[in-house]
């Protein structure tokens, strides 16, 4: 279980030109992964995604808020006593083709964390199996044939498998969370599916939790049930529940807008009647009061230049004090907009389709 | 009225086991005034097939046979030289792979724009310079900043669209674009595609995109065409293709795609993996291995890429019938076999 309270990160960047600029990564993001659940976060790139994937793994800093794993409020442990609840949570990195060792064959890759891994085992009193067998077992699990891939470099394999190694590779410490940082986005499009309900397979059978990160919202219906979709843009949450009904019913203008640049299938879906598109490009520089959103948003009103929208269920204002009941009720559809309207911007089905 | 007719072409590359087709005979008509999509997976030659456009296969690859008619230009495959050079970027505009990447990051755009002016022999710099403030300005960018700037000033986005820029800035009748819009997220994505739908209509270009997602090409594209391992396998008018996919590799891919809306326990990752330069059968059919329809004669013969009723072809064995109503590919995962390692 990982919650997350109010993690807020800045970046201080000192440009020999433009002059010293402050970035806020993230700007308060909480949420809560329970044991074997699944939470994908949503945005386009440059809105701290990443950022939050790397906080979670301990690559990253963050530099307010809370970061409890299993009870345990991080901030408060030295960095060494940290590093044990890291190891449970392992990254999946987006780019499979830099994220292994070309110079080492996929046995050498695993071989390392293993060999570690069964010290450990050991010294605990436990039982360890070879190591070997260990990892003949984890290629299996990924769907991969380990004699023949053992022996093999990354060149050697194509895209689809790669992504398999590196999963097997953050399999090997016996992760109770995977972090999946745009783990499809450079694999062909036909290999996506395969990857993803590996993912949801890794869920299912092993009750790994999954923090799925990724601009392709499409991609996040098939990380499995109950999962939790958070709309994140500029460091900010700004809709929020579950998956399927963010995107059947979004009422955020930014997430209509994310939802409505997925591409159409035509001849098989329709484009929806609702379909809109951010008014201007993302501008970092000009701070803004109001919502964050507001410069772009095709639909902003009166309110939204001047005061700053919290998250709050559907039917509330989204000026009033909601902050306390969206941090409570982790399950409902929350967002933060003062003119909250349900839009159909997602492709519908063509009924045809399925003859 | 087709603006390119590709016929029969044949592209080699030199490995250590000999010269192997990375094109095998493809055929393939851009039609004036329409966008085609080329959809295939990696390794299925598509990429190959759009720089041999150009006549620019890098070595140690080579066009071994075909033709490439060009418009007002002739055969592509027969120019060489001085000619070759007018044809790229004069005729033919190309928007390369990552074209992010392919800018030069120690010169402004601008200045990159008068090379290509330069190396045209523009007469009139000034009236190219005006040219591609307006091509610029019409896809929502801001002219005279974007050609005072560096690439690494501009987003993803934006450098997409400069691309595009330089490939029409010398008025080009025909637009290729390899992967326009991998590596950039949903909402440019969005705004690339919109783009070359707008500049395709307003300069009444022939456009061929190529792309491994059938789903965003499926937004813009008048016609597509599915490559795999070297062939074309089925082409056809982008509705009706979508609609109903008579090559089982089509079928499988528009099943593999991951989309918003339908089932998603319904969608099935292909089995296997493409095929490469090495891998690819010689004989018979280069699906057959994936394959649910395989029948016998697949292993033997290849099947020709044939016309089977109006403005539909399809290089299959199978009748068209039994793909529409058979099943689609039944991978799943998990399991080793489904990942089909070759032995």
């Amino acid at each position: 279980m990982i919650q997350a309270r109010g993690i807020t990160r800045t970046y201080q960047t000192h440009g020999s030109f433009t002059g010293d600029r402050t970035v806020r990564a993230l700007r308060g993001v909480d949420f809560t992964l329970p044991d074997g659940g699944a939470v994908s976060f949503i945005g386009e790139s440059g809105c701290g995604k990443t950022t939050l994937g790397k906080i979670l793994t301990g690559l990253e800093t963050f530099d307010g808020g809370e970061l409890v794993v299993d009870g345990v409020e991080l901030s408060k442990l030295r960095p060494r006593q940290r590093e044990k609840y890291f190891r449970r949570i392992q990254m999946i990195h987006q780019d499979p083709y830099s994220a292994l060792n070309p110079t080492r064959t996929v046995e050498a890759t695993l071989g390392d964390p293993l060999r570690m891994r069964a010290r450990e085992k050991a010294a605990a009193g436990e039982q360890a199996g070879s190591w070997r067998e260990r990892a003949a077992e984890l290629l299996t699990l990924v769907g991969l044939e380990p004699t023949a891939v053992l022996p093999k470099y990354p060149h050697q394999l194509s895209g689809g498998q790669r992504q398999r190694v590196v999963i097997a590779r953050a399999l090997t410490v016996d992760p109770t969370v995977l972090i999946a940082d745009e783990a499809v986005s450079m694999i062909d499009v036909s290999m996506r599916l395969g990857i993803l309900s590996l993912l949801r397979d890794l869920r299912a059978r092993l009750g790994i939790s999954l923090v799925f990160i990724t601009h392709d919202v499409a991609t996040a219906r098939y990380v499995g049930d109950g999962g939790e979709l958070h709309v994140i843009y500029r460091g900010e949450v700004v809709e929020r529940g579950l998956t399927d009904e963010v995107i059947l019913s979004p009422v955020h203008p930014y997430t209509q807008c994310l939802l409505s640049a997925v591409p159409v299938m035509r001849g098989l879906e329709e484009p929806g009647p609702d379909r809109t598109a951010p008014t201007a490009a993302l501008d970092e520089r000009t701070p803004t009061p109001g919502c964050l959103f507001q410069p772009r948003c095709p639909f902003a009103g009166a309110q939204c230049a001047e005061k700053h929208p919290v998250l709050v269920p559907f039917g509330l204002d989204a000026a009033g004090q909601g902050e306390a009941a969206a941090a409570e009720d982790g399950s409902g559809h929350v967002h933060a907009c003062f003119y909250p309207e349900s839009r159909r911007v997602v492709g519908v089905e063509v009924g045809a389709a399925s003859a | 009225m087709s603006e390119v007719e590709v016929r029969d072409l044949t592209v080699e590359y030199q490995t250590s086991v000999g010269w192997l087709p990375a094109v095998a005979g493809a055929s393939l008509d851009l039609r004036a005034g329409q966008i085609t999509g080329l959809v295939g997976e990696s390794g299925s030659g598509k990429s190959t097939l759009a720089l041999s456009l150009l006549n620019a296969v890098p070595a140690p690859g080579r066009i071994a046979g075909g033709t490439i008619e060009v418009a007002g230009v002739g055969d592509l495959t027969r120019l060489g030289g001085k000619q070759l050079r007018k044809a790229r970027g004069g005729a033919i505009g190309y928007v390369f792979q990552a074209s992010q990447n392919s800018l030069n990051p120690l010169k402004t755009i601008g200045r990159q724009l008068l090379d290509l002016g330069r190396s045209h022999e523009v007469g009139d710099l000034r009236a190219l310079i005006a040219r591609a403030k307006d091509l610029a300005n019409r896809m929502g960018l801001d002219g005279d900043r974007v050609l005072d700037s560096y690439q690494h000033e501009l987003s993803g986005g934006m450098r997409q669209r400069v691309g595009i820029v330089f490939a029409l800035v010398l008025n080009a009748k025909v637009l290729i674009l390899d992967e326009p819009t991998t590596a950039l997220d949903m909402l440019s994505q969005a705004s690339v595609l919109d783009i070359v739908r707008k500049v395709h209509d307003e300069n009444q270009l022939s456009t061929l995109i190529i792309t491994h997602d059938i789903g965003a090409i499926s937004e813009i594209a008048d016609r597509l065409a599915v490559m795999y391992g070297g062939r074309i396998v089925e082409d056809g008018p982008l509705l009706d293709v979508l609609r109903r996919p008579t090559h089982p590799y089509t079928k499988a891919l528009i099943g593999a795609t991951a989309r918003i809306t339908g089932d998603v326990d319904g969608a099935r990752a292909l089995p296997g993996r493409p095929p490469d330069l090495t891998t690819v059968a010689r004989a018979g059919c280069v699906f057959r291995d994936r394959c649910p329809f395989a029948v016998e004669v697949c292993a033997q013969t290849e099947p020709e890429l044939e016309t089977f009723e109006s403005g539909r072809r399809r290089a299959c064995h199978v009748e068209p019938s039994t793909v529409l109503t058979g099943p689609v590919l039944t991978g799943t995962t998990g399991t080793p076999a489904a990942v089909g390692e070759p032995a």
